[in-house]
């Protein structure tokens, strides 16, 4: 009699649809799943031991690299933790910035999230139609911080430096007549505000195609409903957070629970799913972005009102303006102190999350009084997630393997820090 | 009874799939996305973090003193400084290296420098065909300040009112 | 001299439709890129052109391997099979009423269905000689597609076969004369549409080689021409596919103005654009739901388009 035993594959580090470095050890029977095993740590980069030994300011360019598509609402965390330990608080303009941002940033990692999905499933065009929306808030990235993905804008104090009043334009080229820069220039005549503005006027249109696309589609529908279906006091005990948890039914978000930044001000809608499964998740997701693009256009209008300081006033966290560095002594010497040896957080501890889109998203700061932190750590959304992956993954087939990969929204670098 | 028809009717001639056809059969006569480069190029802000330079003052003097600030302040550790006194009594440096095999171009440089000596430019493509010419010395990086001081000066300028 | 003639004429056609494989390749990446709101390959000669020269050229130059845990005759046979079998298919095809090899050769349709089977045997050796896991996957996946999907395939065209009455292609043309087939088998034409998208392997059918599942599928561990020549087999089958769709269903040379052959050529570029669209546009089903598309909906179809078009024949008489 012979033996039968499973087909063990690897789904391995170098693969398409893996979404950075996963080896998922798959242990099948034909094609079907009986056992997935994540291996994990193949992008770890050691950056909690890192930011034992870095000022508080020098561990912000890090947070950005975390879950490298939802670059600000990691800045926010930290931001929010060393806020916390220093007790103070930041003014509302900057508050405004920051929730404008984290939107900003949402709308961003959901872009990324539904290209990288429908390439994995198959529709490729949804990728790059996503991808042009992504430019144009890298541009309000950029003009606002100087780099397109890692910002380092949010500040423990506040925000770098405030909005620029002009946006950069398109310049003439051999393949631009006249009439088509007209037309590229058309909306980056004003600040960056009024860009933002024509960008959340034009959203919903492009949402509404890729819905065209992909929700009514009978094969994405037959590819996403019933896959990875979690019951929501399993999505509880797992430890889910974001929209893995809402589209399972269950009502948590933390803007809404626990509202930080400007968030309780703001007039948005929680999307919630029913069944739990990858259709679920998809339909949240896109959802959110919708809501995302309404808390955009508020906070944009607020801004617009309510001129002001942008960081906190207090020289011990936040640098001087350069020209008063340039001429008073006690603001050079702060400045010296803040970027040689960085801002002095006293002893403490303090857990601080934010609502990223991936999930809950916190760090966890303990402060010894010194300029750097003693120990930092940070709870990724998606270290959770994939955890449950052999949950969700038994008993459906390797194209539905990528599918949950995909639905989980899984980034390695806050999985592997 | 017209429903169940016209859900037949959807599903037997697979209308939503008709309809994303037809929205990506738009798109093949819409005008195109791309940008041609390096013909064309995408916008840059005046914040834009680029390659590094070593800014100069109107009279020819360079204006880094040695300071220390912007190698105390990179958390990759990129820039390495030895300072000495000149034959005329000022303090320079003697060395000024940034890796940039190391340098994450997050700008903290930029922010900490208190004569607005070392910046980052908007330069974008630069290569090396060797490790060793990634490491950007005192000479390279005046020079593209040189190279680069009308941009540099226009970008902080047009900057000033928000740092 | 007539037979050194026809053997030099028979050349030149191997090296068109080699051309035609090669420029495909580059139109399909064009074409794809212009959909996706994308310039595809644009610097290269005028156009771009020059990027099917280019990948064929770079496809001959790369070293020429065969991994050591592969069987070595199964792995240098495949690709082989799949070339010949795309390839061999057009020398029944008609462009217009004279021009073609075969002649009024009367089973050529049935040929063309032989050799389709051989493509599978092709494709499955592919991967099974490669002894490696993905290949595997790929190949069976590309086996139980191609042949679920033949049956319909050869059902449809089957009530074609009885309305013409004739299995050769020069007579299946003449049939559509003044009216195109279409109008007598829509349902035919759709079932035939999807095997045939089905057949070449293409979006949405292309799990056999899912980029994003299984790598590249049953030619993973292939390089350099030997891929080419998976390659030359996909794109050579597609023209294949689609000229067989202008030629029975489409009205195969009818038209004004234009002579009868480039009439052919035109409808078989539009049927190719259209699968480029599909491309651009369809999700990817998964494999047990392609299956069951296959033999729960597509099969019944076919049979039901067979009785109905038997019992039209019967009442109103063939054509």
């Amino acid at each position: 009699m012979p033996e039968i035993s499973n087909f063990t594959m690897n789904f391995g580090p170098q693969h398409p649809s893996a979404h950075g470095v996963l080896r998922l050890v798959l242990e099948l029977d034909g094609e079907v799943i009986e056992r997935a095993d994540p291996h994990i740590g193949l992008l770890h980069r050691a950056t909690e031991k890192l930011a034992e030994h870095k000022t508080f300011l020098q561990n912000l360019p890090y947070m950005d690299r975390l879950d490298y598509v939802s670059m600000m609402c990691n800045e926010h965390a930290y931001c929010r933790a060393v806020e916390g330990l220093l007790g103070i608080e930041i003014p509302q303009r900057a508050q405004y910035i920051r929730t404008l941002f984290d939107e900003i940033t949402r709308v961003l990692n959901h872009l990324l999230w539904l290209g990288a999905y429908a390439l994995d499933v198959g529709a490729m065009s949804v990728f790059l139609y996503c991808f042009r929306e992504r430019e144009d808030l890298m541009d309000v990235y950029e003009a606002v911080s100087g780099a397109r993905m890692h910002a380092a804008y949010y500040r423990p104090g506040g925000v770098y430096r405030d909005l620029p009043a002009q946006m950069p334009q398109y310049e003439a080229s051999p393949y631009r007549d006249a009439k088509r820069l007209e037309e590229l220039n058309a909306n980056r005549g004003g600040s960056v505000l009024d860009f933002i503005e024509d960008f959340t006027r034009r959203f919903p249109g492009y949402v509404d195609e890729y819905e065209t696309l992909l929700t009514d589609n009978r094969i994405w529908k037959q590819r996403t409903v019933g896959i990875g279906v979690v019951a929501p006091e399993r999505a509880i005990a797992l430890g889910f957070t974001g929209p893995m948890l809402r589209a399972s039914g269950v009502a948590w978000d933390l803007r809404r629970t626990q509202p930080y930044a400007a968030y309780a001000d703001l007039d948005f809608e929680i999307p919630l799913g029913k069944e739990g499964d990858c259709y679920d998740r998809y339909l949240v997701r896109v959802a959110e972005m919708r809501e995302s693009n309404k808390i955009i256009a508020q906070c944009v209008d607020w801004l617009r009102k309510n001129p002001g300081p942008v960081m906190v006033d207090d020289y011990k966290v936040a640098p001087p303006p350069r020209e008063e560095m340039k001429t008073s002594m006690e603001a050079l010497i702060h400045h010296f102190k803040l970027f040689s040896e960085g801002m002095i957080v006293p002893a403490g501890e303090i857990y601080a999350a934010v609502e990223a889109p991936k999930g809950e998203f916190g760090i966890y700061l303990l402060s010894d009084g010194a300029n750097k932190p003693y120990r930092m750590k940070i709870r990724a959304p998606g270290f959770s997630h994939l955890a449950a992956m052999d949950e969700m993954a038994k008993g459906h087939m390797i194209a539905d393997v990528v599918a949950i990969l995909a639905t989980m929204d899984i980034v390695f670098g806050e999985i592997d820090r | 009874m017209a429903n169940p028809v016209k859900r037949w009717f959807q599903s037997f001639f697979l209308l939503e799939m008709l309809r994303g056809m037809r929205l990506t059969g738009r798109y093949f006569f819409a005008r195109k996305f791309t940008v041609q480069y390096p013909e064309e190029t995408t916008p840059q802000s005046p914040r834009f973090r680029g390659l590094h330079a070593l800014r100069r003052y109107e009279n020819g003097e360079e204006r880094c003193i040695a300071c220390k600030l912007c190698e105390a302040v990179c958390p990759a550790l990129a820039i390495t400084i030895e300072s000495e006194e000149r034959s005329d009594g000022t303090r320079r440096t003697s060395r000024y290296d940034i890796d940039l095999s190391k340098c994450i171009f997050c700008g903290l440089c930029e922010e900490s420098c208190p004569v607005d000596s070392i910046v980052e430019s908007r330069v974008l493509s630069y290569h090396a065909e060797t490790r060793s010419e990634l490491l950007y010395d005192k000479i390279r990086l005046l020079g593209n300040g040189d190279r680069l001081e009308g941009e540099l000066a226009r970008d902080r300028q047009a900057d000033s009112s928000y740092r | 001299m007539l037979f050194f003639a026809q053997i030099v004429a028979m050349f030149v056609t191997l090296l068109v439709l080699l051309g035609i494989a090669g420029f495909l390749v580059f139109a399909e990446r064009r074409v794809l890129g212009l959909l996706q709101n994308r310039l595809g390959p644009n610097r290269l000669g005028p156009l771009g052109v020059g990027q099917a020269l280019a990948d064929a050229l770079k496809l001959l130059c790369k070293e020429d391997f065969v991994p050591p845990f592969a069987s070595g005759l199964l792995y240098r046979t495949a690709p082989i099979l799949v070339a010949f079998s795309a390839l061999a298919g057009f020398a029944v095809l008609p462009l217009a009423p004279g021009i073609s090899w075969a002649g009024d050769w009367e089973i050529g349709l049935l040929l063309i269905l032989a050799l389709s089977s051989l493509h599978v045997y092709g494709v499955f050796l592919g991967g099974w000689s490669s002894n490696n896991k993905f290949a595997l996957y790929g190949a069976i996946r590309a086996v139980a597609q191609l042949i679920s999907y033949e049956l319909p395939m050869g059902l449809a065209l089957l009530a074609l076969v009885l309305l013409a009455g004739s299995l050769a292609l020069q007579g299946l043309g003449a049939a559509g004369q003044p009216v195109p087939l279409i109008v007598y088998q829509p349902l035919g034409f759709l079932i035939f549409f999807i095997a045939g998208i089905a057949e070449t392997q293409r979006l949405p059918f292309d799990l056999a080689e899912a980029e994003s599942e299984l790598v590249a599928g049953y030619h993973t561990e292939y390089g350099g021409m030997r891929f080419g020549y998976f390659f030359l087999g996909e794109y050579l089958g597609l023209v294949l596919i689609a000229a067989l769709i202008s030629l029975l269903y489409l009205g195969a040379w009818s038209g004004p103005w234009l002579p009868g052959w480039l009439w052919m050529l035109l409808k078989t570029g539009f049927v190719i654009g259209i699968f480029f669209w599909l491309r651009a546009s369809l999700p990817r089903p998964r494999y047990d739901q392609l299956l069951h598309w296959g033999w729960n909906a597509l099969l019944p179809l076919a049979i039901l388009n067979l009785l109905l078009t038997a019992i039209a024949a019967a009442l109103w008489g063939t054509l």
